[in-house]
């Protein structure tokens, strides 16, 4: 496979005039699984391959993929991509340049204890049923669930026209679960994700009975919980919800591209925007995690990337062309969803570093406020305007937790609630999700508890 | 990749359902799938990235002992290959279980013709026709207001075409064309940067009005700028299309599809016949409405698309189906059947899902709101309760409207209700209706919804 994409490359350079050219291919072998109660929905089972080519030509990127490795189609999409790149590089301004990067020769295996591309489709099957089953029988109230399960396995290949060259297996095993729970016309719901780039030993660790008990129980503790009071209160956020916070409020706008488009981090580099407590990280490099890998898909290294510490700004997420504009080494950012698409700037696991409080000190003090233990979705503006929602809330009393809340969300600017965050706690953990950005990412996010001066909570009440 | 033909797609898909009865299917169904999007993108100001994306591949289900499995490949040029994948459907199915519930795939129907979905333009297109439109959209922009940045946007047109086969007899072909161009912008003056600002056009045939969109969005983004907080009390709100889709999306959506109604995971559950909103709104999910961004001749099970009417003048009439879950209530599936391409089952879908206007201009609906606001773009709805209809939105920004004028943006709006009371209160629909993805409908007017100022 590399000497096909070495030929392509060759041709994009000496027929077409590339000053620069990348070539990805994929194979990949997926399994889809999702049960609804005790239904299972059509079991998947997916094969595909395809090559990515991006090439700079006069300074603008051209970029073409097809769902084949038929050599007359590849030819053509070579001279489509080159082609393309030309004719809209007649209105180009400041042509594209890509930070230097050391050329890579590798191969890059994974050998999981338990290869899921291994294991019996019943023996999956069986699994998701059997966690229905946990779920549905936790409590009367519990009216459904639905447990959504994938395994993608495969091998990517990168050659660039500089030489670099790596072939690098691909590994992830994830699983969404969702329950509700209704009662005198109430309805709550509740969701948990897991995921790892191990293997399927991930479900020795997380076994099915504690993740199924753990959504179910929410779910229906939430029937008891009353809406929130709207307005500003103090908080503590736990490490899911800090998670979600440190991606989506902070994460996005520590994208290179983002915070060249205007976002409000590109002016403050060097600049302290948070209290002394926060020190935040994106992360490539931590064992097993679902936003982990060894080199990004322009060939980069991945890295352990400071963005904030102690509440100066110390570094953004770059791709080699942003890390060209800024000056500085690229960050192993690049990343694309498949070979259909093209590699852009995406986090990898982003978390907030953990300090010494622990849970009861960040709750003294608190006479009214919120603890935010679990989020629903989040989402933030280049602005910085962020919007997290919450699904496991309970109010603080006297610096207790109290009764449960429900259907909470909360929203500010980023960079006045980081400066009011007073405390952070000792404890520590990575959340597995998928990240949105037109393509969809594998990421891990987490923290440790912390405490919030005050941010805006919305409610019914 | 050249366009693969009609016959060529059918006869794959055929050979396919054989393949699969001959290896132990009782039942068997093969979606063929070939798109192509060609588009030239714009980052920070200037046109820098074309991109050209082929796609295609084979769907299969297969139906044992009640059981269904499913499999995909996107090597049609192997014989080999589309074996492996009639054998890798199969062998799901037989590790699944049976379910009683399945009764059989979709029967053969006759197909109305959808309308306005293919321009031949499109299919021949030159990468530089979509150049010149971001440009025109780019300096429509950047001349209106000098304060505006455009982040990013594009233009983009592009062919799908697809194939259905199963062993009831369906067969059926249909191919569509689609043409975007669409921009994002900030406004920056001194330290002020406004939150991003977002105008698009999107159409079956390539009829693009770029220059609208680059003015619109430098409109709305300079407009921004100007903010001034706003206080905490239950007002009106004019919702535009952008705020309406994702509200509905996540919720009203979810509540008519057949599935969740089954599961007791909608609000309508029971409802058939029931108010459930102000008598302003009428709804019909329009498969077939011409030039429609969701329309087909069928939906991704062979079924015929239709015109489903969903909330007449406020009374639910009826629900969303596909095939599997109308035979459980042994009713017609509505054609309400999507796919994501080859890569998925069919799961229940909106097609157009068409909110009826009024007569109305927007100027006499903003006249109606004294004090009030007019809501673009939201935050964190997908972060609704999807069953309860509660939600907890930002909206960034919004427009203060104070006697039927626009007066100034505010940001941080924080929005807090339940989507199936707020249907309830909408007390005027205008008749500005556009397409947004699977909606198509008009600004709808809103009273007493709790809003959380700063």
């Amino acid at each position: 496979m590399i000497d096909v994409l070495k030929k392509l490359s060759d041709a994009a350079v000496q027929n077409f005039g590339a000053e620069y050219a990348e070539l990805r291919a994929q194979r990949l072998n997926k399994t889809m699984l999702t049960v609804k109660e005790n239904r299972v929905e059509a079991a998947k089972q997916g094969i595909e391959e395809g090559i990515a080519l991006r090439v700079l030509v006069d300074g603008t990127w051209g970029f073409a993929s097809v769902g084949s490795i038929d050599t007359a189609a590849l030819t053509r999409a070579v001279s489509d991509a080159c082609r393309m790149a030309k004719a809209t590089s007649s209105r180009l301004k400041a042509p594209i340049k890509l930070a230097e990067t050391k050329t890579i020769e590798d191969c890059v295996q994974i050998k999981p204890k338990e290869n899921p591309s291994e294991i019996n489709l019943e023996d999956k099957i069986g699994a998701a049923l059997s966690l229905s089953k946990v779920i549905l029988g936790v409590d009367k109230r519990v009216k459904s669930c639905t447990v959504d399960y994938l395994d993608l396995t495969g091998t990517n290949y990168l050659v660039t026209s500089e030489g670099t060259r790596i072939t690098q297996d691909k590994l992830y095993v994830w699983s969404r679960v969702t329950s509700s729970a209704v009662s005198k016309g109430v309805f709550t719901f509740s969701r948990e994700e897991i995921g790892s780039t191990a293997g399927y030993e991930l479900f020795d660790a997380e076994t099915l009975e504690r993740i199924g008990e753990k959504v179910a129980k929410r779910a229906v503790e939430q029937l008891r919980a009353k809406p929130p009071k709207g307005g500003v209160f103090p908080v503590v956020l736990g490490s899911n919800v800090v998670g979600v916070f440190v991606h989506e409020a902070f994460g996005h706008l520590a994208e290179a591209d983002l915070a060249l488009s205007g976002g409000v981090l590109a002016n403050n580099l060097g600049k302290k925007i948070a209290s002394d407590k926060v020190t935040f990280y994106d992360d490539g490099t931590a064992k097993d995690a679902f936003g982990s890998f060894k080199y990004d898909d322009e060939g980069v290294p991945t890295q352990k990337t400071l963005l904030i510490k102690d509440g100066i700004v110390a570094g953004l997420m770059h791709n080699r062309e942003t890390a060209a504009k800024f000056n500085v080494e690229p960050t192993g950012n690049a990343r694309a969803e498949d070979f259909r698409v093209e590699p852009i700037i995406r986090m990898r696991n982003t978390y907030m570093a953990p300090r010494d409080h622990s849970f009861e000190e960040l709750l003294e003090g608190i006479r009214e406020g919120y603890y935010f233990k679990s989020f629903r979705g989040g989402q933030a503006n280049i602005d910085g305007t962020f919007q997290v929602g919450i699904q496991e809330a309970y109010e603080i009393v006297k610096g207790e937790v109290g009764e449960p809340v429900r259907n909470a969300s909360i929203s500010g600017n980023t960079l006045e609630t980081l400066f009011k965050v007073d405390a952070a706690g000792k404890d520590f953990q990575l959340w597995p999700g998928r990240c949105g950005k037109g393509q969809t990412a594998f990421v891990c996010d987490g923290g440790p508890h912390i405490r919030v001066r005050g941010v805006t909570v919305g409610g019914n009440a | 990749m050249a366009m693969l033909e009609k016959d060529v797609m059918l006869t794959l898909a055929e050979k396919t359902v054989e393949t699969a009865l001959i290896k132990g299917a009782a039942e068997a169904e093969a979606y063929v799938y070939e798109g192509q999007a060609t588009s030239v993108g714009i980052e920070r100001g200037q046109i820098t990235k074309s991109n050209r994306i082929t796609d295609r591949g084979l769907g299969i289900r297969v139906a044992v002992n009640r059981a269904v499995g499913f499999a995909y490949t996107n090597i049609l040029d192997s014989q080999s290959a589309v074996e492996k994948a009639v054998i890798n459907a199969l062998s799901a199915a037989r590790a699944s279980k049976p379910d009683a519930d399945w009764n059989g795939l979709p029967e053969k129907r006759g197909y109305a013709t959808a309308e306005k979905t293919f321009d031949a333009r499109i299919a021949e297109l030159h990468p530089e026709e979509l150049v010149n439109l971001a440009a025109v959209m780019l300096d429509a922009a950047t001349n209106a207001d000098k304060r505006v940045l455009p982040v990013e946007g594009g233009a983009a047109a592009g062919y799908v075409t697809n194939a259905i086969v199963n062993s009831n007899g369906i067969s059926g072909f249909d191919k569509g064309t689609m043409s975007e161009c669409s921009l994002a912008a900030v406004a920056k003056e001194g330290n002020r940067v406004t939150p991003i600002c977002f105008e698009f056009n999107a159409e079956r045939s390539f009829n693009l009005d770029a220059e609208w969109v680059g003015k619109e969005t430098a409109r709305l983004a300079a407009s921004a700028l100007k903010t001034e907080p706003i206080e905490t009390k239950n007002t009106k709100l004019i919702l535009t299309q952008f705020a309406l889709q994702e509200l509905l999306y996540y919720t009203l959506i979810n509540a008519v599809k057949a599935d969740n109604v089954q599961r007791g995971q909608s609000a309508f559950k029971g409802k058939i016949g029931a108010q459930v909103a102000s008598e302003n709104i009428t709804i019909i999910d329009d498969g077939l409405f011409a030039g429609g961004l969701r329309t087909a001749t069928f939906d991704g099970e062979g079924t015929p698309r239709q015109k489903n009417l969903l909330i007449e003048k406020g009374i639910l009439r009826s629900f969303l189906y596909d095939n599997y879950a109308a035979k459980k209530e042994g009713k017609a599936s509505t054609g309400n059947a999507a796919r994501a391409g080859y890569l998925s089952t069919p799961s229940i879908e909106t097609t157009n899902f068409h909110l009826s206007p009024s007569p109305t201009a927007t100027e006499e609906l903003l006249s109606e709101v004294d004090d009030g606001l007019l809501v673009y773009y939201l935050q964190g709805a997908h972060s609704s309760n999807p069953v309860s209809g509660e939600f907890s939105v930002v909206a960034t920004p919004a427009w203060k409207i104070r006697k039927g004028e626009i007066a100034h943006c505010s940001r941080g709006v924080m929005l807090a209700g339940n989507i199936f009371e707020a249907i309830k209160n909408v007390t005027a629909v205008a008749g500005n209706e556009r397409k947004m993805g699977q909606l198509i409908a008009p600004w709808i007017l809103v009273e007493n919804v709790k809003v959380i100022g700063k």
